[in-house]
């Protein structure tokens, strides 16, 4: 088969942009109505935006190499979305504090994770998993039912409203245009990206070259905690209700995205644009679900499946016979 | 002097250790359960460990083999809904039996599908498993949207009081899987496992059958994971799409425990059987020992992580200390 | 039992890459056939072929004239060739009988292994090598802990474990010591008798005259000559190998220059210890170039991996005087050493990323923040036209390089940094005939300036050619140093297999 030479987060975007106009064609779609288009696909930009934000730890992850993944992320979206709502309670002032907040609980749980990989040789996979059946169980330990709080207006102005009445984008995907610029600098025009590369295509080339290997591995499952954590405090800003599967939904898709965006899960090779587009596909798959009025059992199959076809294509190993 | 002899001593039997865990966490619940050996309560522990156990030897050979299985709890879950639904409360005992032989018959399909991928595409297994984990656990979902249906009575009865000879029916369900194993891995097959686990391309350049060995072990996984379904559903009685969610984990926590290397070719069964018991008196311990109900998710959790870094753990002790 | 085996005109690729465009072998019973060539030849790949690991793209095997397909290295054993291999095929998690019986191990009337005749077959085989071992080994001996030399004494055992009519010995002797090379060729001598024929993949020229009948040499690819042992001599064997008139001709050229070598000691060891070192000392002025020698795996890339943070150790290292103990790459780095490893397709490259990336790796740090690329790219223009690196572009991958190129971007990225100690394991290995000469260039400009080099080479006439001394390290010790009229190959090669017993390099 002649390799094709399309960039994957190009092909990706253009699966997306398929994936639109078919939903259009569909019995509550949008038909020929443009308007209606224009509005269904900034809504679509818009709910990317949070599943975007979550992957981008699980870029980084996957990037590093050495089956490197974090299913913890679902349960850190969850756990800071709910200490942003406690925290903020309806102060505008308090904002800043909850997202610092977020940010530090997710960097301190990613690095739990990062010492148990590291240092205690569990796999990425299971250490993340049994990490996050712990931030499970401090959720309920904290959440004792129902928690009090809520969501301060310039979050709500900030998150989910759009830049002004005439440019009818919202804010949420500026903020998330930026996140991704800020992202491209870090991989590409730092030492720590430079770095995350070479540790994902050659571990042992990479430290006989000086790169601190440790140092980095917990840097990587730090930064992508925190990455998970300023997820979880976007989500409660645009939702404005907290509960305990917030952030669950977003775990596997964020895996899925990461992939459909051209990442090898192998590591050493890829891009958060690849994972913005990636997270386009997913929540257009998503919507086109509920659109087609699915239950969660079939989106569930649904993803799983695009999971598996996706590593089938982009995923296979060196053959034992050559 | 002596502590080399250890070191041999644990490297030649992974399994001593977990059996020394075993002795331990059973005595101290005995303290803390003085009835704990009675027939009454020794039946009623061995019915609920009974599930994991099955899962844990499947997930023993899988793991032996140098993959993982994480798509088992999905596996469990599409089991119980059958039953529950094809079934249900009216159902008859001959009906009962067609069904766990279908039930069987899917154990082996799903883990054939997933054998297929790993085996023959050359996937990775974590990320394949992970992806029909989800497929499964939705397909359970699709049959068995919510809780309900059920097994007939006289089924969940004679699981729940067979107890031949004054010992728990447990006991010779787990003796028959036992001696199997006791008669696989001394044929060819066994070596071909361990050679394959440890390391698979010295093991194809010695014309081992890599492949083969390789989708097997999953088609076995599958087929134990189907057993501890059906084990389930006899003890719970009815039907629940969510129901194997939590398995997984505890199997793989299981499998650790009982010495098996995460990366292959070391280990055995008998040491994850012994694993699974330890995790489910652990859990009886904690049940016990009074703690506040929201603290006890956490506790759990945090008692699974322990157990799966441990090997990590003794293994810096063994550094430190030469 | 078969009688012939031909192969004749084999293509092999992988991927972009030729191995083999046009290999030719005939091997009979009764002989011992030496295929010989130099790295990156295509003998491994010929001998895959032959035993069914790799799928020919064309040509042609016949057994005893006939044409025969191998679907698998079980086919290819189900006739009776067996192979050891250089990268060991053993499993490291079982013990000693069950990797030498995999797969067929003798059974039981159950279906079950029966552990006492695998047991005993397993000593008869062992007895074959009695003597030569250095520890207890036993059936039950776990293959992990095993030392090299008796890992590849149980990939022999293995591979003529089931009786076969043809073995391949693919670089065997490589971890052997003398003693148990000498009994091995005593076995190969039984064999021949018995009707069975070897192919003796090597480049170590003593035992190919010693133990070959025949020969077959293969170069870039191609076999470019066969014929009898006795109808040639080693002169005109290595010139069949290589392209040019040998470097050999330029390195005994250059005259070599005593007055560069300053007096100032600048790196200094005493009692190093490792793993595979018991305790090596010496003493390296500014602007030497020594050499490392003996066969491989006697704790010369321990030397050299200690020395760079890599490889913990216990001793004591100086450098100018001032003691220093690299715990990572990065410490040894930061005081001016660098490491060129061994292996670059593992440890020297990033082979997917690009020839920047590569040459720019321990050096990111100083380019600002965001990286200043056009900086790092003039930069890294610059090193590459010092080192007349041929590609086509810094975005390329290095996995479009040749050998050669390849192995100039493990020396640029650290000639980035202007080290002043330079560590080099077998840097020539696998590289071209002109791209050596280009090293060795190199390697002297370098010492000129004042910096201090240090490396292993398993050819000896580099060794003898290039460097002002010569540390030869056996059984994890410097057994000999040889420098000026000292420093010939026969003194080399003795001192390699631990027969003169000098004394150890005085500090």
């Amino acid at each position: 088969m002649k390799r094709i030479s399309i960039s994957p987060p190009v092909a990706a975007l253009i699966l997306a942009i398929v994936l639109f106009l078919l939903s259009g064609l569909l019995p509550n779609g949008y038909g020929s109505d443009l308007e209606v288009a224009k509005a269904q696909a900034t809504n679509i930009l818009r709910l990317a935006v949070f599943l975007g934000v979550i992957a981008a730890g699980q870029t980084l992850v996957i990037i590093s190499g050495s089956e490197g993944i974090d299913l913890s992320t679902g349960s850190v979206v969850t756990l800071t979305a709910i200490l942003t709502y406690v925290i903020v309670n309806g102060a505008d002032e308090k904002v800043l504090l909850a997202l610092l907040v977020s940010l530090a609980v997710g960097a301190l749980i990613g690095f739990l994770n990062g010492v148990g990989i590291t240092y205690l040789k569990v796999s990425p996979f299971v250490m993340t998993l049994g990490m996050a059946g712990v931030v499970t169980g401090a959720i309920i330990l904290i959440n004792h039912g129902n928690v009090s709080g809520k969501v301060a207006p310039i979050m709500t102005r900030l998150i989910a409203r759009p830049l002004s009445p005439s440019l009818q984008i919202p804010n949420a995907v500026i903020i998330w245009i930026l996140f991704g610029i800020l992202m491209w600098l870090l991989l590409e025009r730092t030492s720590f990206g430079k770095n995350l590369f070479a540790l994902g295509v050659n571990r042992v080339t990479a430290r006989l070259s000086g790169v601190d290997v440790t140092g980095m591995n917990l840097a990587t499952y730090a930064l992508a905690g925190a990455l998970s954590g300023f997820g979880g405090f976007l989500v409660v800003g645009n939702t404005g209700v907290v509960f305990i599967n917030l952030g669950q939904p977003f775990l596997f898709p964020s895996i899925a995205a990461v992939a459909v965006g051209g990442t090898l899960l192998s590591g050493g090779k890829g891009s958060y644009w690849g994972t913005m587009a990636g997270a386009i596909v997913l929540t257009l798959i998503t919507s086109l679900l509920t659109t087609m009025q699915m239950p969660d059992s079939v989106r569930r199959m649904v993803l799983g499946g695009t999971l598996l076809i996706l590593i089938s294509i982009y995923g296979r190993q060196r053959a034992l016979r050559q | 002097m002596k502590r080399s002899r250890w070191d041999a001593l644990t490297a030649r039997q992974p399994a001593l250790f977990a059996l020394i865990l075993l002795v331990l966490s059973a005595v101290i619940n005995f303290i803390v359960q003085p009835n704990m050996f009675a027939r009454e309560t020794l039946n009623s522990n061995m019915r609920v460990f009974l599930p994991i156990i099955l899962m844990a030897i499947g997930q023993a050979i899988v793991i032996l083999g140098g993959g993982i299985d994480i798509s088992v709890g999905g596996i469990v879950s599409i089991v119980n809904t059958v039953l529950a639904t094809r079934v249900g409360l009216e159902g008859s005992p001959d009906e009962m039996w067609k069904y766990i032989f279908v039930s069987l018959l899917i154990g082996l399909l799903a883990g054939a599908i997933n054998g297929f991928f790993i085996a023959y595409l050359r996937l990775q297994p974590i990320i394949t498993t992970y992806a029909t984990s989800f497929l499964y656990a939705g397909l359970a979902l699709f049959i068995l949207p919510n809780p309900g249906g059920g097994i007939p009575a006289s089924i969940a009865a004679l699981y729940r009081d067979s107890t031949p000879l004054n010992l728990p029916l447990a006991f010779y369900v787990i003796a028959v899987f036992l001696l199997i194993w006791l008669y696989t891995s001394s044929m060819r097959y066994g070596r071909f496992l361990f050679a394959v686990g440890g390391k698979a391309e010295a093991a194809y350049e010695t014309a081992v059958p890599v492949t083969m060995v390789q989708f097997s072990t999953y088609v076995i996984s599958g087929l134990m994971a189907a057993f501890s379904g059906i084990a389930i559903t006899m003890l719970s009685g009815s039907g629940n799409g969510e129901i194997g969610g939590p398995m997984t984990l505890n199997s793989i926590t299981a499998v650790v425990i009982g010495g098996n290397a995460m990366s292959g070719g070391v280990g055995g069964v008998a040491g994850p059987v012994m694993g699974a018991i330890t995790l489910g008196i652990i859990q009886n311990i904690i049940s016990f020992a009074n703690i506040d109900t929201w603290w006890e998710t956490l506790v759990k959790a945090t008692i699974i992580v322990v157990a799966l870094a441990a090997p990590g753990i003794i293994s810096i002790f063994r550094r430190r200390r030469s | 039992m078969a009688e012939s085996l031909s192969a004749r005109n084999i293509v092999k690729h992988y991927g972009g890459v030729v191995a083999l465009s046009d290999g030719n072998l005939d091997v009979h019973a009764h002989e011992v056939v030496a295929l010989v060539g130099a790295n990156g030849s295509g003998k491994s790949t010929m001998s895959k072929v032959i035993n069914g690991v790799v799928v020919l793209d064309q040509g042609q095997l016949l057994l005893d004239g006939n044409p025969i397909q191998f679907a698998s290295p079980q086919a290819a054993k189900n006739v009776g060739i067996s192979t050891v291999f250089q990268e060991l095929s053993v499993v490291p998690q079982m013990t000693v009988a069950e990797n030498i019986w995999l797969t067929r191990e003798p059974l039981n009337q159950f279906g079950m292994v029966d552990r006492k005749a695998v047991n005993a077959r397993t000593e008869e085989l062992l007895a074959l090598f009695e003597g030569t071992f250095k520890t207890d080994l036993n059936p039950d001996s776990s293959v992990t802990s095993l030392p090299p030399d008796e890992k590849q004494i149980i990939e022999i055992l293995k591979a003529i474990s089931f009786d076969p009519w043809l073995i391949i010995l693919d670089e065997a002797t490589a971890s052997l010591d003398s003693r148990q090379v000498q009994r091995l060729f005593e076995l190969v001598t039984k064999w021949k008798e018995n009707g069975k024929a070897i192919v003796f993949v090597s480049h170590r020229m003593e035992e190919i005259f010693r133990i070959a009948d025949k020969f077959s040499v293969l170069r870039n690819g191609r076999t470019v000559g066969a014929g009898n042992i006795k109808d040639i001599n080693e002169k005109q064997l290595i010139k069949l190998m290589i392209e040019k008139e040998s470097v050999l001709g330029f390195l005994r050229g250059e005259a070599k220059s005593d007055a560069k070598v300053e007096k100032e000691v600048s790196l200094q060891a005493e009692n190093l210890t490792t793993e595979s070192l018991r305790g090596v000392s010496f003493k390296i002025h500014k602007g030497e170039l020594v050499g490392i020698g003996g066969l491989r795996g006697q704790g010369q890339r321990h030397l050299l991996h200690s020395l760079f943070g890599d490889v913990p150790f216990s001793g004591t290292v100086k450098l100018f005087n001032k003691e220093i103990h690299f715990k990572h790459p990065r410490e040894a780095m930061k005081n001016g050493f660098a490491l060129v490893p061994g292996d670059r397709a593992k440890e020297g490259l990033l082979y997917i990323r690009s020839i920047l990336d590569n040459l720019l790796l321990p050096s990111w740090r100083r380019y600002g923040l965001p990286l200043n690329v056009n900086n790092a790219k003039k930069d890294a223009t610059q090193t590459g036209s010092t080192l007349n690196l041929k590609m086509a572009g810094l975005e390329e991958p290095v996995s479009s390089l040749s050998g050669g190129n390849a192995q100039k971007v493990v020396i640029g990225k650290w000639l980035m940094r202007d080290p002043q100690v330079l560590l080099l394991d077998d840097p020539t290995k696998g590289v071209d005939v002109g791209t050596k000469a280009e090293f060795y260039a190199l390697l002297n400009r370098l010492s000129d300036e004042g910096k201090t080099i240090l490396f292993y080479s398993s050819d000896d006439e580099e060794l003898v050619g290039l460097c002002d001394r010569v540390f030869v390290v056996y059984d994890g010790m410097i057994r000999t140093e040889l420098a000026g009229e000292t420093l010939t190959k026969e003194n080399l090669i003795a001192a390699s297999l631990g027969v003169a017993q000098h004394e150890r390099a005085t500090p």
